[in-house]
């Protein structure tokens, strides 16, 4: 290809721009008192000032729009607007003018342009102009092609193509964490509280507008990121109402099985589809923007074969002084149990009683209950840890630690209060 | 704004090919233009992989110790490349349909196949997506309902795949602490499994969620250049607070204008006659013509106190001893700016105003200084050089004519020697000639002549770290000319020579340190203002954490004195008898100056965009301006428009409807036009620009010349598809009323017009350039023409 060719004059030109919301100007306001040098010579200079606030000079921001400066960024899920604007530099007349604008990304290409009629002629210094919207869908590079193609007076055809491209960034960093419910004996699988932290990665304030999750089909949502207080709802975010750059923000929902589903819930292993997070924010003058992400999926809880929960724990114990839990332990397998417990003692937790203790036949899905007496050596909180369930039928154990908690303090301490 | 948007080889300069004949071009095209294209595009990609690699690196060398190094970043390099070519050639569209049509894009792929030296990654690439599709996902893709997913799924399969190795080692770390009761949600995945893939993301955040083993699912979707790309950003930002002109402009300047002010210069250095203004026992009218050999005073200190390490000069002291009379440059301020008529009701009247003007508390230590320089009077007192204050210019032309210049390089000579302005030279050399320069906008020439002044006031260029005096009037000099470095936006040059001033507390501020010159005189030197200004200085060098701090320590003396003048004290706390109507005048300028300190406070929150501190500080305010209430909270509601909070800025918009009905002159049309001007930015921020060109016009039927109005209503109208309506409206506006529309964001956005209108933006803007020549003076800030 040869660049040195003496380029061919094209008459028309094609410009284009991307419309970002405009900004306020902002003034930098320099006051002076009556008494100063100055005297009233720099209040009026800033009263003369159009892009001053008529009555409130030394505000900042203005009420002057000013166009965008520069491409900027722009954000997955953010609508891509764009002024092409094809004008006729020429002194002669053009025909049959058709203006195409396509987008081309990693994975498809879209035809933008509102019309794709043919304009049948463009009179010299006037201009066709088209505005485009695209909600951006993808990620990544993202090529803008505008396709002239025209008749010259002589009859020629010409035909010419401009491309811009740009880049589609990530506007939110999302991550979710599942936590079940232990609530109560009979249902395994209750209730499962989503909390998604929602971190905003763009460079500029984002007004969070709606942040909800949409339940699947198999569960009911309510969202616990308000307060009610006196019959009216009030954000739990308190005043603030918009994530600054790299704030993070916690919202939190819970989900409940509806009826038909939770007979089965108890059932239910492995995973399954929750619900997606449909986010919705403004920045700049109601710049919009929109994500849902895709379905959240969660592992129902898996207990193993045999499910130790804790039935009663005292709250705070004293140090050296025995106190009692009671222990359920539920067969969730499919196989009848023959269960030995032992118990071992950790750095502070000490086990009363024999270790080694048949337990007995468990049958699938049966429970029984167990009360088991311990005793502390360490002060402050204390994990319990220890416990060691045996199936002799197929000699495998499984171990019980961190169960809960308590709070271990001196006796004396406790006589007192 | 059009340059950023166009790929550089896509503008028409570079592109070589595309104007070809129809059917030829569409061929050449496509191998012409990206020839260039892509291999810068493969420079940033491979950039950026390098970039990422590195942190990549780091965090899995802090993190996995156990891990053999080796293999982990083999497998993140490898992983990362893949990436890269997955993410753009397993787009299904690209190597099948339109071939042609998407030749750049192939290109760009092409290029980065045949740069991939390890030919077999692509194929492991698959086989992992293979093993990886069993592995259950617990990362999602954002993507707007859910199109698209589909190769962005895939690609997270992979950084997955690349968690792999860490997985084991989790898992056998998280053994001896898994949790019965609440368990992750995922066994096959613990919560450790996700953080490399954070590494690669987001910084800020990896470095915590690996610290903390928080058991968050990253929720990926996932852009290969996004790191660097973000931090790029971030630093561009950063670089926004810089002042635009540098200063080299204006030393390189030694065109002919220059001349007479060498003169100047040279006239005092080898001048042998001592005349000062700043020295009470002067001439007085020394400056009056700036051909005239004007000198300033020598660097001792008249009024006779040692500096701690300059031995005592017998002449000083002799001059203090006769130094009673007031100070002249003083009343010629007022001469020529106050302008009086009954001169002992006004010396009268001025004592009391002084006190109640310049009152401010000096810190402990100053006030010692103050103390012992007042008891020992006729004693030198020993005071450190530390704690003087000794300015001087710090640059000594400024002076400069970005217009004229502009005209010499686009219009020629003929036409430069038009433009008329008015300078330093050209006027009277006194404060008659600054107020005129200030109100023919020609600030660069003031802050000429204003370091002419200063330099025969011995502050002058290089006269920094010199001991001097200070004077009611040398001190109001350099608040001029520091308020106009700062209106100018050569903040680093105010920066600079404020430097010598440091918080503006020192002794030799402070009138009482000059009992000879000033007698009876209390309070501070320093008019409030400059004070205002010193403050507020620091938040446009990008630390507006400073300013705060010194806002606050005006906050906390203007509250202070406020409390004085409530317990019957005079402003500094001293017993005095005061009338009542002068406690109360003292009183309301005292509690302006505070809300003054707030408007600033507020300003400044607003620029480091903590919003919520902001819409407090200037909720506070509207309680020391009551009267601006409707505009303090319309532009409360303007900045939840800037945020994006819709619902809430429609909420101050109603309050200020509400205020604006309770008013007596709510019909008054200034008041009306507030409530239309709201509407139209309501409308605007729910993205209806017609409705907001509807209620912009709406205003201009009440206020036909509103310089605002107008310029929305144009900005509307582009935004609306109709430029050529829009650009017809701003340049006819700008012809009609130059004085008004010759505004550097109106021009802007004229000039942007242009550029997208046609090819022959230059020329439209040259004429505006000739337009701005005829109107403005040397302040005019030539970047809004876009010409360079």
């Amino acid at each position: 290809m040869d660049v040195n060719q003496p380029k061919q004059e094209h008459l028309l030109a094609l410009k284009v721009m991307r419309l970002t919301k405009p900004t306020l100007f902002t003034n930098i306001p320099v006051t002076c008192e009556e008494r100063d040098l100055p005297g009233d010579l720099f209040n009026n200079l800033m009263r003369e000032d159009p892009s001053t606030v008529k009555g409130a000079e030394i505000l900042m921001l203005g009420e002057m729009l000013t166009l965008p400066q520069n491409f900027g960024n722009i954000f997955l899920g953010e609508t891509f607007s764009s002024y092409i604007s094809v004008h006729n530099d020429s002194t002669q007349t053009v025909k049959d003018i058709q203006v195409k604008a396509d987008l081309q990304t990693s994975s498809q290409r879209l035809n933008l342009s509102a019309s794709s009629a043919v304009v049948s002629e463009l009179k010299p210094d006037s201009c066709i102009d088209d505005v485009i919207h695209h909600e951006v869908k993808e990620i990544g590079t993202h090529i803008l092609v505008c396709a002239v193609s025209y008749t010259t007076q002589t009859g020629e055809k010409m035909y010419f193509r401009k491309f811009f491209k740009f880049q589609v960034l990530k506007p939110l960093d999302v991550k979710t964490k599942f936590y079940n419910a232990e609530s109560d004996l009979s249902s395994v699988t209750d209730e499962v509280f989503l909390e998604a932290q929602i971190q905003n990665i763009t460079t500029s304030p984002m007004f969070m507008e709606k942040v909800s999750l949409e339940p699947s089909i198999m569960y009911n949502v309510s969202e616990l990121n308000s307060v009610v207080k006196s019959g009216e709802g009030l954000s739990t975010f308190g005043s603030k109402t918009y994530l600054q750059p790299l704030d993070t923000r916690q919202y939190l929902y819970c989900l409940k099985p509806k009826p038909e589903f939770a007979e089965k819930a108890g059932v239910i292993k492995g995973v399954t589809v929750i619900g997606k997070l449909d986010i919705v924010w403004k920045t700049n003058l109601g710049e919009r923007g929109r994500l849902q992400t895709s379905q959240l999926q969660r592992m129902a809880p898996g207990y193993g074969d045999v499910r130790l929960s804790l039935e009663t724990i005292p709250d705070t114990v004293s140090l050296e002084e025995p106190f009692d839990i009671t222990c359920k332990i539920t067969n969730c397998s499919e196989r009848t149990m023959d269960l030995i417990l032992e118990m071992c003692n950790t750095s502070s937790i000490h086990w009363c009683g024999v270790s080694g203790r048949q337990l007995g036949k468990l049958h699938p899905s049966s429970s029984l209950f167990l009360t088991l007496s311990l005793l502390s050596s360490v002060q402050g909180l204390q994990s319990v840890s220890g416990l060691r369930l045996t199936d002799t039928f197929l000699k495998r154990t499984y171990e019980y630690d961190d169960i809960a908690q308590v709070c271990v303090v001196s006796s004396t301490i406790q006589v007192a209060s | 704004m059009l340059g950023e948007m166009e790929n550089p080889d896509t503008s028409p300069e570079n592109e070589p090919t595309s104007s070809n004949n129809a059917a030829e071009s569409e061929a050449t095209t496509i191998v012409g233009l990206p020839q260039t294209d892509p291999s810068e595009e493969q420079e940033e990609i491979l950039l950026q992989d390098e970039t990422i690699d590195l942190d990549a690196d780091n965090f899995e060398s802090e993190e996995n110790v156990t891990l053999s190094e080796d293999s982990g970043n083999l497998l993140d390099k490898l992983n990362e490349q893949m990436m890269e070519s997955v993410l753009i050639s397993d787009s299904p569209n690209i190597s099948e349909d339109d071939g042609g049509d998407v030749g750049c894009l192939q290109d760009i792929v092409d290029e980065i196949d045949s740069s991939e030296t390890l030919g077999l990654d692509r194929i492991t690439a698959k086989e992992y997506n293979e093993q990886v599709d069993n592995t259950n996902g617990t990362e999602h893709d954002i993507s707007p309902d859910d199109s698209g997913a589909e190769t962005l799924t895939m690609t997270n399969d992979f950084m997955q795949q690349q968690d792999l190795p860490l997985v084991e080692e989790s898992v056998e770390l998280q053994g001896e602490h898994k949790e019965e009761l609440v368990t992750p949600s995922s066994k096959s995945s613990p919560p450790d499994e996700t953080i490399p893939v954070c590494t690669i993301f987001s910084h800020s955040n990896s470095q915590q969620s690996f610290l903390i083993h928080d058991g968050f699912e990253s929720q990926m979707v996932k852009s290969p250049s996004f790191g660097t790309e973000m931090r790029n950003a971030v630093k561009a930002q950063t670089q926004v607070v810089q002042p635009s002109p540098s200063l080299s402009n204006f030393f390189s300047d030694n065109g002919t204008t220059n001349s007479s002010a060498a003169d100047f210069f040279d006239s005092f250095t080898t001048s042998s006659t001592f005349i000062s203004v700043s020295n009470p026992n002067a001439a007085p009218g020394a400056p009056e013509h700036g051909s005239a050999p004007i000198t300033p005073e020598t660097t001792q200190d008249p009024v006779g106190f040692f500096v701690a390490n300059k031995s005592l000069d017998p002449s000083a002291s002799s001059a203090s001893v006769e130094v009673p009379q007031s100070p002249k440059p003083f009343s010629q301020i007022h001469s020529v700016f106050a302008g009086s008529d009954d001169p002992f009701a006004t010396a009268l009247n001025m004592s009391e105003m002084d006190r109640r003007n310049d009152a401010w508390l000096p810190s402990e230590e100053t006030r010692n200084i103050l103390l012992s320089v007042a008891t020992q009077q006729y004693n030198p007192v020993f005071i450190d050089k530390e704690k003087l204050t000794m300015p001087g210019l710090k640059f000594d032309n400024i002076q400069g004519d970005a217009v004229r210049e502009l005209m010499l390089r686009f219009l020629g000579e003929q036409a430069a020697m038009k433009r008329q302005v008015l300078t330093a030279n050209s006027v009277e050399q006194t404060f008659l000639g600054l107020k005129q320069l200030l109100n023919s906008k020609n600030w660069r020439a003031a802050v000429d002549l204003s370091g002419r002044l200063l330099n025969a006031h011995g502050q002058g260029y290089g006269k920094s770290g010199q001991p001097t005096n200070h004077t009611t009037d040398s001190l109001q000099l350099w608040f001029l000319r520091l308020s106009l470095l700062v209106k100018l936006g050569l903040f680093q040059n105010a920066e600079m020579e404020f430097e010598p001033f440091k918080n503006l507390d020192q002794p030799d501020l402070y009138y009482e340190y000059y009992p000879h010159v000033y007698p009876g005189r209390r309070g501070s030197m320093v008019p409030f203002s400059m004070r205002i200004l010193h403050a507020e200085l620091r938040q446009y060098l990008g630390c507006p954490q400073e300013s705060l701090d010194r806002l606050h320590s005006m906050k906390t003396i203007c509250i202070k004195i406020l409390d004085n003048l409530e317990k019957g004290f005079a402003e500094d706390g001293s017993m005095i008898t005061m009338t009542n109507s002068n406690r109360q005048a003292s009183v309301q300028l005292w509690r302006s100056r505070l809300g003054r300190v707030m408007y600033s406070m507020a300003n400044c929150l607003l620029m480091m965009k903590d919003y919520v501190l902001a819409v407090d500080a200037y909720h506070t305010v509207i309680k020391y301006y009551p009267e601006q209430e409707p505009q303090l909270l319309s532009g409360i509601g303007r900045i939840f428009l800037q945020i994006g909070d819709i619902k809430t800025a429609e909420k101050y918009f109603q309050d200020v409807e509400k205020v604006i009905q309770n008013l007596v002159n709510k019909d008054e049309s200034h008041n009306k036009i507030i409530v239309l001007m709201n509407r139209a930015f309501l409308h605007l921020g729910q993205n209806n620009f017609s409705e907001a060109h509807k209620f912009f016009t709406e205003v201009l039927t009440l206020d036909p010349t509103n310089t605002v109005a107008n310029n929305n209503a144009a900005v509307c109208l582009l935004y609306l598809g109709k430029l050529k309506d829009s650009l017809r409206h701003l340049e006819g506006l700008v012809q009609q009323d130059p004085k008004h529309y010759l505004h550097e964001s109106v021009l802007f956005n004229l000039t942007t017009m242009y550029e997208l209108e046609s090819s022959r933006s230059m020329q439209k803007k040259q004429a505006l350039l000739e337009a701005v020549a005829v109107k403005e003076g040397d302040s005019f800030n030539t970047q809004c023409l876009k010409l360079l």
